[in-house]
């Protein structure tokens, strides 16, 4: 518990920070929509004349710029871009920075078995993962509510945040993984931005390419692509089943290395 | 015994014998009381008292048997390149053992494997009778571990570490900090990362005593502190000792060593060379010879080892007996002659020259 705790304060910095900079620049991206909205059908004859590809690649080619769940969806995937990045920073730091500063020293000589360390830090992972999104939902919703010219689906809206939610937990699940294998700072943080960036351009190439689309599958930003959700109204369950194997393997396999790694400092 | 009860009468009959009948209810209850007291007498007679007293046997016993450290061939290979090889010692409990090494003797690797931060290639060891890695939190309740290099968190003050500290052991440590830190001269409002090393050695000294560990892991613990708080520690040490606070020096200074420890082990290239008491391994087996001849004279007797002969003198340790050596030099020509103890550096300098020529 006094490690729960600890890691809460350790963190929660970086929270208030992270979730204050996604949270404004979510607002201020769809402050633009009152101003798109009106010029709607100049901006889809606009789309219309742009390379099917790359509105494809960006996932707009279905999307009707009048509606605001619409033109949401197109400025959510860089959200959830920056949110992805923020889960995996905050999982892959929490348990490698112990040992980058060496204080992990400190921490074992404690009487806490790894197995507690590992719990506490996950829980404080999915704690704040939990918390950010709850918040992020509640000041999108009011900034919905201020903008909205008709009536949007609730439940589309909902379902796009709980795409939101289940991809930053498994990215972070991710993080916390490969922390236990890279602790330096200097690379952790590339292999970080690695992971969401490529998985990023993977959800770009799978689009773009027919033959390639197979590898829509590698990259949860396809699983919960907000325009899909748009156009389809759910996630698709195999996604769902794929994120919750991933998430849970992952963290399986954190306790399982952790408690056989030794620890050098 | 048969017992019988109706709604107003109660009989007990042992086989034919009746013990009490009729309507004596009073007598009939006393008996029955009588029976229940002396068996809760019993049960808790058994319950607290026999096994209180085995378990006391068994712990007075073990408290002969067990050491404080049990180490059996520990090894510890980092990929390929050599960490411990086969080291085995004893510690027993409520003494100070010195374990001195040079710098990459695999000291820390020693220690660190106690801690269970890493795992061994082989071997076993043990702390108070535990596995320490099956049994690894409990140990860890009784011990204070301090590091080499200390390293804490940069968001923290100094008392905030400590409670910090204490809370993993579930004990009020306020009292035991406050004296501790008036000892060191320590502040605790400061920010850690603001400290200078000796003033974070000490943040780790305190915070290594501050439960009121039963052994104490001390690795290379005097680096950045002053001689006068060096002192001090030393004085917190032997008193913690004397509560009967086991304690397990590692150092590469020997005067530190030999004015503290009990017994020391000696490892070289992670294998440990000798182990014994301190003023044995120092004193009693060695002479410290220096010889002035009048002549260049050259001289040879069995158990002189460290030999050095610059001009017409000559340096040795010498583990035979002086007797001899005195009769075998009144053959020749001695302008000066000088037996010391040897300092345990010297000794210690000749095991490891000894142990490179094998």
């Amino acid at each position: 518990m006094a490690l729960f705790l600890r890691e809460l304060s350790r963190n929660f910095k970086s929270f208030i920070i992270w979730t204050l900079i996604l949270i404004i620049s979510n607002i201020g991206l769809m402050m633009m929509y009152p101003m798109i909205a009106e010029q709607a059908g100049e901006y889809n004859e606009l789309m219309k004349k742009l390379p099917k590809e790359m509105l494809k690649g960006l996932s707009m080619d279905k999307l009707n710029f009048a509606q605001i769940l619409d033109f949401f969806a197109y400025v959510f995937l860089y959200i959830i871009l920056f949110g992805c990045v923020y889960a995996i920073l905050l999982a892959t730091s929490i348990i490698s920075k112990e040992e980058s500063e060496k204080t992990v020293e400190f921490l074992m000589a404690k009487p806490v078995t790894r197995n507690t360390i590992v719990t506490a830090k996950t829980l404080c992972v999915f704690f704040y993962i939990t918390v950010f999104n709850v918040v992020f939902t509640v000041a999108d919703y009011l900034a919905f509510e201020a903008l909205k010219k008709s009536g949007y689906d609730i439940n589309i809206f909902l379902l796009m945040h709980l795409g939101f939610f289940l991809i930053m937990i498994t990215f972070a699940a991710i993080g916390l993984l490969v922390s236990v294998f890279i602790v330096k700072a200097k690379s952790i943080y590339p292999v970080a931005f690695g992971i969401v960036l490529g998985a990023f351009f993977i959800n770009i190439t799978a689009a773009i390419s027919d033959k390639l689309e197979n590898l829509k599958y590698l990259t949860p930003f396809k699983y919960i692509n907000p325009s899909d959700i748009v156009s389809s109204g759910r996630i698709e369950g195999v996604y769902i089943i794929i994120m919750a194997a991933v998430t849970l393997v992952s963290v399986a396999l954190t306790y399982v290395f952790y408690n056989r790694k030794d620890i050098c400092v | 015994m048969d017992v019988r009860k109706t709604a107003d009468d109660i009989s007990i009959t042992a086989g034919d014998t009746s013990i009490i009948q009729g309507g004596n209810r009073f007598i009939a209850c006393l008996f029955f009381i009588e029976l229940y007291i002396d068996y809760m007498v019993n049960w808790l007679y058994n319950k607290l008292i026999i096994d209180h007293m085995v378990s006391e046997i068994d712990r007075r016993e073990g408290a002969g048997n067990v050491n404080a450290i049990e180490i059996r061939n520990l090894t510890k290979y980092y990929g390929k390149s050599r960490g411990i090889i086969g080291v085995s010692m004893d510690v027993r409990e409520g003494e100070i053992f010195g374990f001195i090494g040079p710098n990459g003797a695999g000291k820390s690797t020693t220690i660190r494997t106690l801690l269970s931060f890493i795992f061994p290639s082989g071997g076993s060891a043990k702390i108070f009778g535990m596995d320490c890695f099956r049994d690894s939190e409990k140990i860890k309740m009784d011990i204070g571990y301090l590091p080499a290099e200390v390293n804490y968190y940069d968001d923290m003050k100094v008392k905030d570490l400590l409670r910090y500290s204490a809370k993993f052991y579930r004990k009020d440590c306020s009292k035991r900090i406050k004296e501790l830190s008036d000892i060191f001269e320590l502040d605790l409002n400061k920010r850690i990362d603001s400290l200078s090393f000796g003033n974070k050695k000490k943040v780790a000294i305190i915070q290594s005593l501050l439960h009121e560990p039963r052994l104490l892991l001390l690795d290379e613990p005097t680096g950045g502190l002053d001689p006068l708080m060096q002192n001090k520690f030393f004085e917190v040490l032997r008193e913690e000792n004397k509560r009967g606070v086991t304690i397990f020096f590692s150092s590469h200074v020997l005067s530190e060593v030999q004015k503290l420890c009990d017994r020391v082990a000696i490892i070289k290239e992670g294998k440990i060379l000798r182990i014994g008491e301190v003023d044995e391994l120092a004193g009693d087996k060695f002479k410290k010879i220096k010889i002035e001849f009048a002549n260049d004279e050259t001289f040879e007797l069995p158990g002189m080892v460290n030999v050095q002969t610059k001009d017409k003198t000559m340096e040795f340790l010498f583990s035979g007996k002086v007797d001899i050596l005195i009769k075998s030099l009144a053959g020749v020509k001695v302008e000066n002659l000088w037996i010391e103890e040897p300092s345990l550096e010297e000794v210690f300098m000749h095991y490891y020259r000894s142990e490179d020529r094998n």
